[in-house]
């Protein structure tokens, strides 16, 4: 007679079978428990909503709940806020988050308060805000404006890298340079960059890259090129205080580089 | 009742039940905007057919012909796609709805809810014939419990019936190859030649069958010809030659019925014949790249990842499913490799070559993946086949072992008994997913991937074309202006070619019409539906900076997942 785990053996593909096809339905089918509904979201709207300090930015983890965390907390969300260049300027992020999940802009941070209803965690991270001192995008209609261009400069909030971004947005001519530059601003110890290729479709047709140069005062303080693939690029650059000029100089990289979308933000920080 | 009888009384019973099924199902299912194409389109071809049939004067001239099936534009009369299905579908609305009653949408998809019910079928003959009764009543039951397989064949689309003609034209083909020769394997040359030809007058998946079909054959034949092939130098070569002569007419008739079926269906190929192939290739050849989302990137442009077609299979197809598969072909590896004995005259090894033809391009990494599991449907007849063969297999060697300590188990109803629990516990568990996944199954993961939600963390696409958005109207019939006020335009988006059918069918309430697209239709609207996946989130922030808010006022989910959303103009001009 053959052994017991011989026997065992054979059983085994049976056995596991039929626990493979439990297991597996009981995860997809039940998988919707473990996602908090309006009733846990509600509540921690509520509970957000009194502990919520003025000027703090909500954001939202996973991505993908965004929708249900809006339908509860939109009203406390400003589309400026949406779709801002990062969230440096506020003085603490409430994030809102199911399975565990974490927004890219609390890392590093620490949170000082946090409280769970249903599902639905919320945590305080303070920060030390940044002042803003010139946001330059929503003043691109004052801008001096230079080179060939297809398109803007226009104040949107565009779709860079899938995510909401407020920019001034312009389409220079294939090969092509535009430069707006703004005359006598206040700076502060830093400038805050933004950047990126607006439009998904754009992306997808045109895939030559563009290109951002910052100078300021004359001189080329910084310059960087980005592909459809690299989303919203940011970078800061370090500054005088003080007021100054200064010149973002937008290129369409290579004469295939039709319809090319660039996008930025900035702001003078202090 | 004899086993003959028997078995064809199983497979009627699984053919009405799939049948009533899929045309079940699909009434909750929304409309996918291509559908909609399709059925304008096989309007027009049903009309003309009809006209024909009337004996209409002009009809079959170039002109005439034109007219219903062509023109100068790539998409004239949706002439990019071959019509067999959208024929069928404009016939089906004629009878079913013009002559019966039953309602458009309905009438429209019944076609395909048929093709679904005949693939149940022929992977319940298949099986049947090359493994069991057993293997083949689960291969079926678990092919109709595949959540995105019964999505798409309750649709007036063409992933489900090509996955079925697929299927069909190797089943035929198989049985053209069998070790018996005579006037059956004639006939079923002939019928293979004119399904694969149907196949191919359904959708262009059709051009990989022989890359399945003609290594399997040549191994056929010379494996039949080898024993009686004198040894001797390069004997395989000289069985192959012997082979391909006694078989000569399966070939002949693929390839001479195929392509003049395919014709004969197509009118539109009747004249200028090499120039309209040449254009309906060329058309995917350079097919558009669409967005889909991927493990969290979105993907438009090549190259995309290669196992994109495995990862994707592997997450949607029940777990259970996938592991009796990985049993079978476990399984029927042992038992070949102990016996070097034949795969069931070639089936397994068919099958297998399906499998690798249906999902082999995508392996490229430059063909256009937009519509993920369904672009490789075919092949996943192929996965639940070896997931009838595990399963028996396992309760089969489960009795054996259990047999031999145990007097019960050696009673002879036993291997039945354990092929009932182990192949009920995967059929009711994929059933089960299947119910639930309904009428969102783009959006439905399974176990593997953690449903819904583990899919939706893993970045996995979340739906495509649109039909979701049915799932809003009962919400936006709330928001509908009351009688003699003025309406309230909705931006639907991707959703904008079926609002007229959901209008026409009563399921949009009044007063809701179309706002038209991109921003001087959100300009334009007081309500904005914004169907989610990652590529169309340029809708919310085209509606946000018009609204002047983030927050939609309503958000249809499935297990939690959002899959579309509701925007309220906050003051109503």
């Amino acid at each position: 007679m053959p052994s017991i785990p011989s026997r065992l053996a054979r059983l085994a593909p049976a056995l596991a079978l039929v626990v493979i096809a439990a297991w597996g339905t009981c995860r997809a089918v039940g998988a919707g428990a473990g996602v908090p509904g309006d009733g846990a979201w509600a509540a921690a709207s509520q509970r957000l909503r009194a502990e919520l300090g003025p000027g703090e930015l909500i954001v939202v983890a996973p991505a993908w709940v965004e929708p249900t965390a809006y339908l509860h907390v939109g009203d406390l969300i400003t589309v400026d806020a949406a779709g801002r260049l990062d969230a440096a300027r506020y003085p603490a992020i409430w994030e809102l988050s199911i399975r565990g999940a974490r927004a890219p802009e609390t890392r590093g941070l620490t949170a000082d308060r946090a409280f769970t209803i249903g599902g639905v965690t919320a945590r305080r991270y303070p920060q030390a805000a940044r002042a803003v001192v010139t946001d330059f995008a929503p003043q691109v209609a004052t801008a001096a404006v230079g080179g060939a261009r297809t398109g803007g400069p226009t104040y949107v909030l565009a779709e860079v890298g899938f995510a909401p971004h407020r920019c001034a947005q312009v389409t220079p001519a294939p090969d092509g340079e535009v430069t707006l530059t703004f005359a006598d601003v206040a700076l502060g110890t830093e400038l805050a960059v933004g950047v990126g290729l607006a439009d998904v479709f754009t992306r997808r047709d045109v895939r030559a890259p563009g290109e951002l140069a910052v100078a300021i005062d004359g001189f080329e303080a910084a310059r960087w090129r980005f592909g459809v693939d690299d989303g919203w690029v940011r970078r800061t650059i370090a500054t005088r205080p003080g007021r100054g000029t200064v010149t973002f100089t937008a290129r369409a990289v290579g004469l295939k580089a039709t319809g090319r979308l660039i996008c930025f933000a900035a702001e003078a920080r202090s | 009742m004899t086993g003959r009888w028997r078995v064809r009384a199983i497979g009627l019973a699984l053919f009405v039940v799939t049948l009533a099924t899929a045309v079940g199902a699909q009434r909750d299912v929304g409309v996918a905007r291509d559908e909609v194409v399709y059925m304008g389109a096989g309007d027009g071809y049903a009309r003309w057919w009809i006209d024909v049939v009337h004996g209409k004067a002009g009809a079959t001239s170039a002109k005439g012909i034109t007219a219903a099936w062509g023109g100068p534009g790539a998409t004239d009369h949706n002439r990019e796609h071959p019509p067999f299905m959208k024929t069928l579908f404009g016939l089906s609305h004629k009878l079913l709805h013009d002559g019966l009653g039953v309602s458009h949408v309905t009438a429209y998809r019944a076609p395909s809810a048929l093709m679904h019910a005949f693939l149940i079928l022929i992977v319940f003959a298949w099986a049947v014939a090359a493994w069991g009764l057993a293997e083949a009543v689960i291969a079926a039951l678990l092919t109709l419990a595949l959540p995105r397989a019964l999505f798409h064949a309750g649709l007036a689309c063409f992933d489900g019936p090509i996955a079925t003609l697929w299927v069909a034209t190797l089943y035929c083909y198989w049985r053209s190859v069998g070790p018996r020769r005579g006037r059956w394997t004639w006939w079923w040359a002939i019928v293979a030649g004119v399904v694969w030809g149907l196949a191919l007058a359904t959708k262009h998946n059709a051009l990989l069958l022989p890359f399945a079909i003609a290594p399997h054959f040549a191994w056929v034949v010379a494996r039949q010809a080898y024993a009686t092939t004198a040894p001797g130098p390069v004997r395989g070569l000289r069985a192959l030659g012997r082979g391909l002569r006694a078989r000569w007419y399966v070939p002949v008739a693929l390839i001479a019925l195929g392509p003049l079926t395919l014709i004969a269906v197509w009118p539109w190929l009747w004249f200028d014949t090499v120039a309209h192939i040449r254009a309906w290739l060329q058309f995917h050849l350079h097919h558009v790249h669409y967005n889909f989302e991927y493990l969290g990137d979105n993907w438009n442009h090549p190259p995309f990842p290669w196992h994109v077609a495995v990862v994707t299979t592997l997450l949607t197809v029940p777990a259970g499913t996938l592991a009796a598969a990985a049993i079978g072909v476990l399984a029927r590896a042992r038992g070949w490799w102990r016996t070097r004995g034949e795969l069931a005259d070639g089936a397994a090894l068919l099958l297998g070559l399906s499998l690798a033809a249906s999902m082999g391009p995508f392996f490229l990494g430059s063909t256009p993946i937009f519509g993920a599991e369904k672009h490789w449907e075919a092949a996943i007849p192929t996965v639940c086949l070896a997931a009838g063969v595990g399963a028996a297999w396992a309760a089969r060697a489960a009795v054996a072992a259990l047999g031999e300590a145990w007097a019960l188990a050696r009673h002879r109803h036993a291997p039945i008994v354990a092929i009932a629990v182990v192949g009920g516990a995967l059929v009711a568990g994929a059933a089960a997913e299947t119910a639930h996944a309904h009428p969102y199954a783009l959006t439905s993961y399974n176990g593997l991937a953690g449903g819904a939600p583990g899919g939706a963390d893993l970045g996995m696409n979340r739906q495509f074309w649109g039909y979701a958005a049915r799932g809003v109207l009962p919400f936006l019939r709330t928001q509908a202006p009351p009688a003699g006020a003025p309406p309230r335009p909705v931006y639907t988006h991707d959703a904008t070619p079926a609002w007229g059918v959901y209008a026409r069918d009563r399921l949009l309430a009044p007063g809701l019409p179309d706002a038209g697209h991109e921003d001087a239709g959100v300009a334009r609207s007081q309500l904005a539906i914004v169907i989610h996946e990652r590529h169309f989130r340029r809708h919310d922030f085209m509606i946000w900076q018009s609204y002047g808010t983030v927050q939609p006022v309503f958000v249809l989910r499935f297990d939690g997942v959002p899959i579309v959303s509701v925007y309220r103009r906050p003051t109503p001009r």
